[in-house]
């Protein structure tokens, strides 16, 4: 394993040393109260970075997914007609991004980039992003009563796909490890220094003992997953989760590994249009609403059933990879009808003798 | 698997209109080509049953099948004017410009349709997704066996695609039959359902060995699969076109996503075998 160990007194350099190297880089805040967000580091907040806080709401997702984004600009009159595609290629860095959003980003990537049509937006943010993923170890900050990652196996310590993983080791300790040679490359820095054996045990005690801290060890998903692709979970359960939906869309817009956007024109000045793409939600009405007024999905329940079939149907894990759910618990979170993951995923397992298949 | 492809999959190309053709109320053609030359000789590779997404700068964008077959000289696009951006279409004039991209989808695989019987089903617009399948299977006529054209529409002003009807029952390469909800304006011809010409004296659909194309609207379509399975059509012999609110048309936007398929790039042509076991209603 490439592990360094850095003093916990040291760990924010890191922020430094890519700024340095010419990233963007984006942390970690805390606002008042629970409010906790990802802002662009400044040297007038770059004091305020944490590393221990409750994770945002907001995902990180926005950073190669923006909640608004432009995807070409139309001006001219009729005659001299001409479309400008707005690509952006951003030099980011993720910092403190948690395991379970990792995991989001890299069904991101699987959606995104993974099939027959490549998505050049997604690609050019996500080209030159560099990931530093920090480990979720400090029950009482880090761990929040929803979370479930250890279900959906994201997490607390992502195996994968990040550049830089900080671990906090106690004792003013971070054990730093490489996931690609541009992680490994900041190694160099005077910071970092060789972890030993003894570094390593602790770091296994801590994971195993923090495994213990999670409130929801399983959500039962493979159960779940079994009754949904077998189409068994009956009409009269999905109704019991739709009539408890407020059809706010909160759970999609939280959500790391939620992908739908609808496309909207809008008017720039004389002449002069852009096209953006906004996030969507399947929660809502107008979703699958056609011209002529037909909506095929008009019924709550029915969009409810339509979002957990699309995270967690057997045939979209084997096409992406990986469920389209990461356990950070955020829907759960902003839910007010208490219809998140793990409430939906308890809801049909408990119906499970009626839906059992014959 | 295709290899990456690198290009800019929302990027409309401009496309210029040459002249708008009224067919029925609310319904007009639109002949176009793309202003790039390079570009128009690309998309003329499309396959019957594809479609394309047209854009209207300032309206919007949306989905819209080719009813021209990859064999006729020109492009077009027959449009019913149904919401904002089909309005903004409609108000284009000749020389206006537009923009295109596509062609998408599967489309109807009409090679391994070679040797058998070709059975069209309309309801009203449904035949433009179909116009393309029946031009192209009568410009390789020797291909197939019998081909029939089923056509009803709620009016006989509201028959899509006449002076087509004509010249294709003229050419006698197939056998058309048309019916009306409702006679009006001299019609002479048949009154009822789509499926109730299946049981008119004197016509005869083969069963065996014959594809049934059915596109139509939703409580057409319900019927006449209903007949089509009591003539004894086989469930994988029967193929439509679906089409749901779209946005992006290769796979992203997810507003066309029915079960387990992507309407826009898993069909938008699908056999009823396949649409049964989609895991959602139509």
């Amino acid at each position: 394993m490439k592990a360094r160990i850095v003093n916990s007194a040291d760990v924010l350099q890191i922020v430094d040393l890519l700024r340095a190297r010419g990233y963007e880089v984006l942390a970690p805040f805390c606002g008042r109260g629970r409010d906790t967000c990802f802002d662009t580091v400044t040297d007038a907040n770059r004091q305020q970075v944490e590393i221990h806080l409750p994770n945002p709401y907001y995902p990180p997702k926005r950073f190669v997914f923006p909640h608004i984004e432009r995807l070409m600009t139309v001006h001219g009159p009729n005659a001299q007609m001409k479309i400008e595609p707005s690509c952006e290629q951003p030099r980011r860095a993720i910092f403190g991004i948690r395991s379970c959003d990792l995991a989001g980003l890299w069904h991101l990537d699987r959606f995104f980039l993974g099939r027959d049509f490549r998505d050049v937006y997604y690609e050019k943010r996500r080209q030159n992003l560099f990931l530093v993923n920090v480990v979720c170890t400090d029950p009482a900050r880090d761990i929040a009563e929803d979370c479930f990652c250890l279900c959906a196996d994201t997490g607390p310590a992502a195996r994968d796909h990040f550049d830089l993983q900080l671990m906090d080791l106690g004792q003013g300790e971070f054990m730093a490890v490489a996931g690609t040679p541009a992680g490994e490359q900041l190694f160099s820095e005077p910071i970092f220094r060789h972890a030993t054996a003894a570094h390593l045990d602790r770091r296994r005690a801590i994971l195993a003992g923090v495994r213990e801290r999670f409130r929801t060890a399983t959500s039962w998903f493979s159960a779940t997953v079994r009754y949904i692709s077998q189409g068994a979970v009956l009409e009269k359960t999905w109704e019991q989760i739709g009539n408890r939906c407020l059809e706010c869309g909160g759970c999609t817009y939280v959500c790391p590994a939620c992908t739908c956007f609808t496309v909207s024109d809008r008017p720039l000045g004389q002449d002069e249009v852009e096209r953006v793409r906004i996030w969507d939600s399947c929660a809502l009405r107008g979703f699958t609403r056609m011209a002529g007024g037909f909506n095929p999905r008009r019924a709550v329940h029915d969009r409810r059933n339509r979002r957990f079939f699309r995270k967690l149907a057997q045939y979209f894990i084997q096409r992406e990879l990986t469920m389209a759910c990461v356990g950070c618990g955020r829907c759960a979170a902003v839910c007010h009808g208490d219809i998140g993951m793990p409430s939906v995923v308890e809801m049909i397992r408990r119906a499970a003798p009626e839906t059992a298949p014959k | 698997m295709n290899p990456p492809n690198t290009e800019n999959i929302y990027l409309p190309k401009l496309a210029l209109l040459d002249r708008v053709v009224d067919d029925i109320p609310e319904v007009k053609t639109f002949y176009w080509r793309f202003e790039d030359p390079a570009a128009q000789a690309e998309f003329k590779r499309f396959r019957p049953g594809q479609f394309a997404q047209v854009s209207v700068f300032g309206a919007g964008e949306f989905p819209a099948s080719l009813p021209p077959s990859p064999t006729e000289e020109e492009t077009f696009f027959t449009i019913r004017q149904v919401g904002s951006c089909t309005s903004a279409l409609h108000r284009l004039k000749p020389r206006d410009k537009f923009a295109v991209r596509g062609p998408y989808g599967n489309g109807f695989p009409m090679q391994d349709y070679a040797g058998m019987n070709l059975t069209f089903v309309a309801g009203g617009i449904g035949l433009i997704p179909l116009r393309s399948c029946i031009v192209y299977a009568l410009q390789h006529r020797a291909q197939y066996r019998r081909i029939q054209v089923f056509y009803g529409a709620k009016s006989p002003g509201e028959l899509m695609y006449r002076p087509d009807l004509l010249r294709w029952e003229k050419s006698g390469g197939l056998e058309c039959h048309l019916t009306v909800d409702r006679a009006a304006n001299g019609w002479n011809g048949h009154v009822g359902v789509v499926g109730s010409l299946f049981k008119k004296q004197g016509v005869d659909v083969p069963v065996d060995n014959t594809i049934a194309f059915v596109c139509g609207p939703p409580v057409m379509f319900r019927f006449v699969i209903k007949d089509l399975l009591a003539l004894g059509f086989q469930e994988r012999h029967i193929v439509s076109t679906l089409e749901r609110y779209m946005k992006c048309g290769v796979g992203k936007c997810g507003h066309c996503c029915i079960g387990v398929a992507y309407i826009c790039v898993d069909g938008p042509v699908f056999t009823y075998e396949q649409i049964k076991k989609l895991g959602e209603d139509i």
